[in-house]
């Protein structure tokens, strides 16, 4: 397990998330995510947690998963902190960590699948394939599937690109991009503890612009 | 009026969007030209899970168009909407992220250099079509419809800047434009459909759509008018479950074809789940 203050410091530097900073813990968010009721927190908590360093529960709450990206609560935020791009980089922190998920990353990874395949997605394609890892849900599913199938709206494959090689190029391009940032971020965070990160912790004690 | 034109993935399945799309445009005079080779934007589903290919995609999108001389996309859905305005607008404001993302996009001899507008094909209906000429078109008289506009979210939130994020009024606009009645007061016009977590957390969104349909119903509205595939989808498929009497859902190129008098069958009615069963 990564511990509480390296997970804090790649949220903040890398993630950019030392934004919340400015979050007077109003609840504003809260009150207008339409998914705050089922949430383990709600985002207002989430971000109180993240800045007392306990990101390992933070990533841990089905909180960022129930995120829906409505941007509810960013309109609204009266400090304008993007909170739907920190509860993106509150995902991808768990899903390095390898933290174990609610079913939302199944879904993403059930989307994710036919677009690195084919370029192009269809909703049936994304359905078959996250009912293959959640029999319950696709038998839920089965009568409205067929009920689409009568309309004639099931199409499975999706028209590939014209220049698929090419697109395959850029997708594995991007991946060794991804990568290397990985390796410098992993790299980074081998110095924490050291004493250049201590301005971290000043900006704890005094945090820029709270009223 | 020609803008190049990116459907993206859901456009196809959804219910007569693309027909009566291209129906209202040949009566419009509107030429919508397909961005070649197009690929799937990502959407929240790359947002949540990769840090770079989360932009790559709409990347290609934008740089196809640019290599493509458009200057403009124009979008039918509002996650691809969303998605390659938030694209754009960090690749815009990151010029370490711009080289990075090029980096890749050079494999396959593509450029993005930020020179797009993006935009919503119900917003350039309202603001690029004088209503006259919109108006000309109109045969049926709607004068009797009450439709409920219903925007989801993704169009105007977070920015705010094409109409108001509480109470948008494009769409409201539009449908008086086609002589029909659009609903008042429909508070749920922008509550989120529950968009992707439908498949994984089914009993939640239906919540959400029963607030969406009920609201449309107690304040008397026929049908509800919608611009995106996934909210149609949302709020039609969650029909019937949710306890109300059924409520037609459909796109707003529907309407404007109902208007044009154009047939059911051109406009694919017979797609939708919940039928509309008013003879227009």
């Amino acid at each position: 397990m990564t511990s509480d203050l390296i997970l804090r410091d790649i949220f903040f530097k890398k993630y950019r998330g030392d934004e919340i900073q400015k979050c007077i813990q109003c609840g504003t968010c809260s009150g207008s995510c339409p998914f705050a009721p089922y949430m383990d927190y709600g985002p207002r908590q989430i971000f109180a947690m993240a800045r007392e360093g306990d990101m390992n529960e933070v990533l841990r709450a089905n909180t960022i998963w129930f995120c829906v990206s409505c941007y509810n609560c960013v309109v609204k935020c009266p400090r304008k902190i993007s909170i739907t791009d920190h509860m993106y980089s509150l995902k991808k922190m768990a899903i390095e960590q390898g933290i174990k998920t609610p079913d939302m990353l199944d879904f993403y990874h059930a989307f994710n699948f036919p677009v690195e395949e084919y370029g192009r997605l269809t909703d049936t394609a994304v359905m078959a394939k996250f009912g293959l890892r959640h029999p319950v849900a696709a038998l839920v599913n089965l009568p409205l599937g067929i009920r689409l199938a009568l309309k004639k709206r099931l199409g499975i494959k999706p028209r590939p690109l014209d220049n698929l090689p090419g697109f395959r190029k850029i997708m594995a391009k991007t991946e060794e991009i991804e990568k290397i940032e990985k390796l410098i971020m992993a790299e980074r965070a081998t110095m924490i503890g050291k004493p250049a990160n201590q301005d971290t912790d000043k900006k704890m004690e005094k945090p820029e612009g709270v009223l | 009026m020609r803008y190049g034109f990116f459907p993206g993935c859901s456009f196809e399945g959804a219910a007569g969007y693309r027909e009566s799309t291209e129906a209202v445009c040949r009566v419009l005079d509107i030429e919508l030209a397909e961005i070649k080779d197009w690929n799937c934007c990502g959407a929240t589903s790359y947002w949540s899970t990769r840090d770079m290919k989360a932009y790559v995609l709409p990347a290609r999108i934008m740089a196809l168009a640019e290599a493509q001389g458009f200057s403009e996309i124009v979008n039918i859905c509002n996650a691809c909407y969303s998605t390659l305005r938030k694209a754009d607008e960090k690749l815009k404001n990151d010029g370490e992220l711009k080289v990075k993302v090029n980096l890749a996009l050079g494999e396959e001899n593509l450029k993005y250099s930020g020179s797009l507008d993006i935009r919503h094909f119900m917003e350039v209906i309202v603001n690029d079509l004088p209503a006259d000429r919109l108006k000309k078109h109109v045969k049926i008289d709607l004068s009797d419809f009450i439709v409920a506009p219903y925007y989801g979210c993704q169009l105007n939130r977070p920015w705010g800047d094409m109409d108001d994020t509480e109470n948008p009024v494009l769409m409201d606009r539009l449908i008086k434009r086609l002589g029909a009645k659009p609903l008042e007061n429909y508070s749920a016009k922008t509550e989120c459909c529950g968009a992707a977590h439908m498949v994984a957390h089914k009993n939640e969104c239906i919540i959400l759509n029963r607030r969406i349909v009920k609201d449309a119903v107690v304040k008397g509205a026929e049908v509800i008018s919608t611009l995106c595939p996934l909210c149609q989808f949302n709020v039609d498929s969650s029909q019937g479950r949710n306890g109300l009497p059924d409520m037609p859902v459909i796109f707003f190129t529907q309407l404007m074809g109902l208007a044009f008098g154009l047939t059911g069958k051109k406009l694919m009615l017979n797609k939708l789940l919940t039928p509309l069963k008013k003879a227009v």
